[in-house]
């Protein structure tokens, strides 16, 4: 497997403290930034993509992973989420905003023997 | 097959105070490039530098951009910049009971950016012989 892309967003929850919905943010933020367009261009199938994404939060444990899967729209998703993100404390007003971090990685089997660039 | 587009990268840029249309587009290209890291020529053996990167701005003032100093950003490839109008300014608000009318370059200037990326590429002619 070949990684293509590495795709990098942010999303957060500001005062729902919501870890989920921060990640799910996240990895739109990530996505929407770039687009694929090799698949249509080569005429390859979004199927054989393998989707690695990881989420930093602080707390984890709170991320439903099945949901943040849901928000890849193609390929194959794997989700892992770490400790990172940012929760940012309001102690004046005793609100907490979270921020999470997503990376997303897109992979693809390419046999770099089957293409050369045009002389 | 020839010149194939393989990726697009999309962002936004602004200038708040000094309506500085290129610091703008510059912001909006660092925003397309910066989220992603493109992989692409290393998974297909080629080079960075045979990318073909093709840049477009959209700002509502399309001759105040400074096109050399946006194609400068652009780290490898070949780079072409184009700049449209589009993007966005708003005026700041302004203080109805100052004497003085709001100037015109009292605005916030936003600048899109479209990075296109393209390989001239086609299947090898030897595939499979190299090993």
């Amino acid at each position: 497997m070949k990684r293509l892309i590495l795709e990098m967003g942010t999303g957060n929850d500001l005062y729902g403290e919501d870890y989920t919905k921060a990640a799910c943010r996240a990895v739109q933020d990530a996505l929407h930034h770039s687009s694929l367009v090799l698949f249509r261009s080569l005429k390859l199938s979004h199927e054989d993509m393998q989707v690695n994404v990881t989420i930093g939060v602080q707390k984890p444990e709170a991320v439903d992973n099945k949901i943040v899967a849901g928000e890849l729209p193609r390929g194959n998703a794997v989700v892992t989420v770490v400790k990172g993100g940012l929760d940012v404390h309001d102690k004046d007003n005793d609100t907490l905003s979270v921020i999470a971090t997503a990376a997303i990685e897109a992979c693809l089997d390419i046999n770099p023997d089957d293409w050369e660039v045009e002389k | 097959m020839a010149k194939t587009k393989v990726a697009m990268e999309l962002g936004m840029g602004t200038s708040l105070r000094r309506q500085d249309y290129t610091k703008a587009a510059i912001r909006a290209l660092q925003d397309a490039l910066w989220h992603n890291s493109l992989t692409m020529a290393d998974a297909f053996g080629f080079s960075r530098e045979d990318m073909i990167v093709e840049v477009e701005i959209g700002v509502q003032k399309p001759e105040a951009v400074d096109i050399e100093a946006v194609k400068a950003i652009l780290p490898y490839g070949k780079g072409s910049v184009m700049v449209v109008h589009g993007g966005l300014d708003i005026a700041k608000p302004t203080d109805k009971a100052s004497s003085n009318p709001p100037a015109d370059t009292d605005k916030t200037v936003i600048a899109n950016a479209a990075v296109n990326v393209f390989f001239n590429m086609q299947p090898a002619s030897n595939k499979g012989a190299r090993a």
